[in-house]
């Protein structure tokens, strides 16, 4: 092949160029420890890496709302607490006057002291706060929940905090239930309701259910035999036993033991010193402390499973900076030797170069 | 009979060629770097010899002309590749700007933007009753617009860019379409002659590859050696010697930069940018009418379904005083797109009150309505119900960057296709340093010679003359 000048030329340009294009770019790898410093680096591993990044940032948001929910959850373990304690005093007092042969009027007087003492307690701790926000007045956490004669003023909202893709907790467990036995499960425990809207479609079902729910609430309230009757025992009053009504295994169709009301029937009836309502108040405040003590274990679980959650989403959270880092990292190893290796084709090419342009026939010739 | 006289003149002829034939190793060591430059060299012949009785002698030597030594297959093959060198080249330069507006492996862009977005509406979702959370989600939405914005600005203005490339190709090849018009006229002179115009002939090879580089054309060598191109169809760029302009207007409804061009001097101008299909002009205008009109499409289409789904879920919902929500994202009705029109509304930039995070009267602890459209993240919506947004968004990065790295591919093969070409030529075409100092050598001792010749003769003149004193 015939060889000109030009060509030599062309070729040691091309060569040194492409030489230090190569090093320019392992050198930018370095300094970024970025395999993938722009999307057709690697186009595949680019758009997994958004896809990796944002599944890291929602586990971050998911491990927040699960301190939030903790937190509030944990507030409500303690309340309940506090609430069994006082139920188990109130009961105590009671068998002792109920039993108390002895017991005169003025003994049961003052327990009735004590009694009502406890109520104002169950009133505490039933407006418990958390911050700025009422932790039994289900979706009403602004307002008080409950006035000092024991009406609720909350709803029964379920507060629900997402912890996972498609996993929602209820965070709550609204005052009605506790404190009221209102919407109790089949059982007798208050459960979170399943339903969270998750769709625009799902939403506005949701919302045509909430109303036909509040409406039959309304029309159940109207009834009758559902007014409540103030006044002194009355010992026929069927509200304040565990009742069911309606069909079983419909969801919110028992109603459990009116804790505020019992304890309050409780401070009359000692105070008028009626045997009888002291009596049934017993077994009344049994199942007071049995329905408290099931929410408890209800909060616990909860407590448990946000937990759990909150153990795999770290993991999760690791998987998925593995993930970005084993696509995006640059292997440091290659690239500095990378770099040498480009290092000494450079220099060799160098060399050659001056070999190559140099000599020409003119360099001999006198 | 021999005649020292003729001995005298055919030195003297000899000398004459060993200097043209050394004027042509100058020029060509002269123009050893000039682009596009072939070697020449002297075809010599021997002279018309002269019968005398029996003997037939030879006459010397004479220069029969100066010709360049190239291929013109190869040339030809030159032109085509570099035509399509100059499409890829361009793409590739285009698509990397476009990339960059993408590129969130070094900056936060409308992934990490979405992304936070939809979390303010799960940190809202924990705390509905908190004016904190609620900025959060207010800013976070101004801010997700704000980053739609900046990706369509940037595609715009990478458009407006282009729009200045067309201008500026356009002016080059006008200005080579004269001058090879020019060189058309010239190169007919001279050869009608009967000489080839070497230098002119490669000068109009040169731009002609130039010329095919910027925009795909075809020309036809016809008589006399005149070459006519044409552009886009049946744009008639050249004809014998005379040019005719390609022209830039700016269209009235896309202020897009387009090209026309008229057949006679009052002609109507009729548009060819869409006929243009390959060189550096062909791929800008690829890049700029199709692909970043397709990405813009894209982007707008993420930005309308996430403010639609936004809004359809947020007016289903009650603010915190319990009335209902209005739309969360706003668009202004003046604006000329979606995007360029997309805000927070309004009524919840002045009070975020407004945003309406719960389904239940007065009630401020709820966050069904957060819910729902913090959901709306991982709901397949986009492509008819089979990616999420983010899906959507990451697949439009990885064909940005599939894209932009097939073109950076098919630049290099189509640089190392050219780069082999040209050696090609080079080993033909170009000048060798050592060849041209063995001819310098030669010439100049063939020059030497003769003039040795012509002494001689000389001698000889003197000898016959000296006869008469004996």
């Amino acid at each position: 092949m015939r060889v000109t000048d030009k060509m030599g030329f062309n070729q040691v340009t091309s060569n040194l160029q492409k030489n230090r294009s190569e090093m320019s770019d392992l050198q930018n790898q370095a300094a970024t420890q970025k395999r993938i410093n722009k999307p057709s680096d690697d186009p595949v591993a680019a758009a997994r890496v958004l896809g990796a990044r944002s599944d890291e940032k929602m586990n971050k948001q998911f491990l927040k709302n699960i301190d939030v929910a903790r937190s509030f959850l944990e507030t409500a373990d303690v309340s309940l607490n506090e609430l069994t304690e006082n139920l188990v005093r109130a009961k105590e007092l009671t068998l002792q006057a109920a039993n108390d042969p002895g017991g005169g009027e003025e003994t049961r007087r003052i327990t009735a002291l004590e009694i009502a003492q406890i109520y104002n307690q169950a009133i505490q701790v039933a407006n418990r706060k958390l911050g700025e926000r009422y932790v039994f007045g289900g979706f009403k956490t602004n307002h008080q929940p409950f006035d000092n004669s024991g009406n609720y003023h909350g709803d029964d909202g379920d507060i629900k905090i997402q912890i996972n893709k498609d996993t929602y907790v209820a965070m709550n467990v609204s005052g009605d239930k506790i404190f009221q036995g209102q919407g109790l499960g089949g059982d007798g425990i208050a459960r979170q309701k399943s339903d969270t809207p998750k769709s625009t479609d799902e939403l506005q079902e949701y919302k045509q259910q909430e109303f036909e729910r509040n409406q039959k609430k309304i029309e159940r309230e109207s009834q009758p035999n559902n007014v409540e009757l103030r006044g002194p025992a009355s010992v026929s009053d069927t509200r304040r036993k565990a009742t069911r009504v309606g069909p079983p295994g419909e969801d919110y169709d028992t109603v459990g033991i009116n804790i505020l009301q019992t304890l309050k029937d409780l401070e009359i009836g000692l105070k008028v010193n009626d045997k009888e309502v002291i009596q049934e108040s017993i077994d009344n405040l049994d199942q007071a402390i049995s329905q408290v003590v099931n929410t408890r274990a209800q909060v616990g679980s909860r407590i448990m499973a946000l937990t759990n959650t909150g153990e795999t989403l770290q993991k999760q959270i690791i998987e998925n900076k593995g993930t970005a880092s084993s696509l995006e990292d640059a292997d440091l190893f290659q690239v500095v030797s990378d770099i040498q290796k480009g290092e000494s084709t450079l220099k060799a090419t160098l060399e050659t170069s001056g070999k190559v342009i140099q000599p020409s026939l003119m360099d001999f010739i006198k | 009979m021999a005649k020292i006289h003729s001995m005298m003149d055919i030195g003297k002829r000899s000398m004459m060629n060993s200097q043209t034939a050394l004027q042509t190793v100058a020029h060509n060591i002269a123009n050893k770097t000039t682009e596009g430059f072939s070697r020449q060299r002297v075809d010599q012949v021997t002279a018309q010899p002269v019968n005398e009785g029996r003997l037939q002698l030879g006459m010397g030597a004479r220069a029969a002309a100066v010709t360049r030594i190239n291929n013109p297959v190869l040339d030809k093959q030159l032109q085509l590749e570099g035509g399509k060198m100059g499409f890829a080249d361009s793409r590739s330069e285009s698509l990397a700007r476009v990339e960059q507006v993408f590129n969130e492996q070094q900056n936060k862009g409308i992934n990490h933007y979405v992304s936070d977005f939809f979390n303010s509406w799960r940190e809202l979702s924990n705390n509905p009753e908190s004016l904190t959370s609620r900025t959060m989600v207010k800013e976070a939405g101004q801010a997700l617009a704000g980053d739609f914005k900046r990706v369509f600005g940037q595609l715009t203005a990478v458009q407006k860019d282009i729009d200045g490339q067309v201008k500026m190709h356009v002016d080059e090849i006008n200005k080579m379409t004269k001058e090879i018009a020019g060189l058309n006229e010239k190169i007919a002179n001279v050869e009608i002659l009967g000489n080839p115009a070497n230098d002119q002939r490669d000068r109009r090879d040169l731009l002609l590859k130039k010329l095919n580089e910027k925009i795909d054309i075809k020309f036809a060598e016809g008589d006399n050696g005149i070459v006519n191109v044409s552009t886009a169809g049946n744009a008639l760029l050249v004809t014998g010697f005379d040019q005719r302009n390609l022209e830039v207007a700016q269209d009235g409804q896309t202020d897009r930069n387009r090209i026309y061009f008229r057949d006679t001097e009052n002609g109507t101008p009729f548009e060819v940018t869409e006929r243009v299909k390959s060189g550096a002009l062909g791929g800008v205008l690829s890049i700029r009418d199709s692909y970043i009109e397709g990405l813009k499409d894209s982007v707008e289409e993420l930005a309308t379904t996430i403010a639609n789904e936004v809004n359809q879920a947020h007016v289903e919902g009650l603010d915190r005083k319990s009335r209902g929500g209005g739309v969360f994202f706003e668009v202004d009705a003046k604006a000329p797109s979606v995007i360029e029109g997309l805000k927070v509304a309004e009524d919840i930039q002045n009070d975020v009150g407004r945003i309406a995070a719960g389904s239940h009267d007065k009630s401020v602890g709820d966050n069904t309505v957060a819910h729902v459209i913090s959901n709306l993240q991982y709901r397949e919506i986009l492509d008819e119900g089979a990616s999420t947004f983010d899906d959507f968004y990451a697949a439009n990065i990885g064909q940005v960057g599939a894209i932009a790295n097939q073109a950076n591919m098919d630049k290099a093969s189509q640089t190392d296709v050219v780069k082999q070409l040209s050696t090609l030529r080079d080993s033909i075409s170009g000048v060798s340093l050592d060849e041209e100092t063995v001819k310098m050598i030669e010439y100049q001792k063939a020059f030497e010679a003769s003039a040795r010749v012509i002494k001689t003769a000389d001698e000889m003149f003197e000898t016959v003359l000296n006869l008469k004193r004996l």
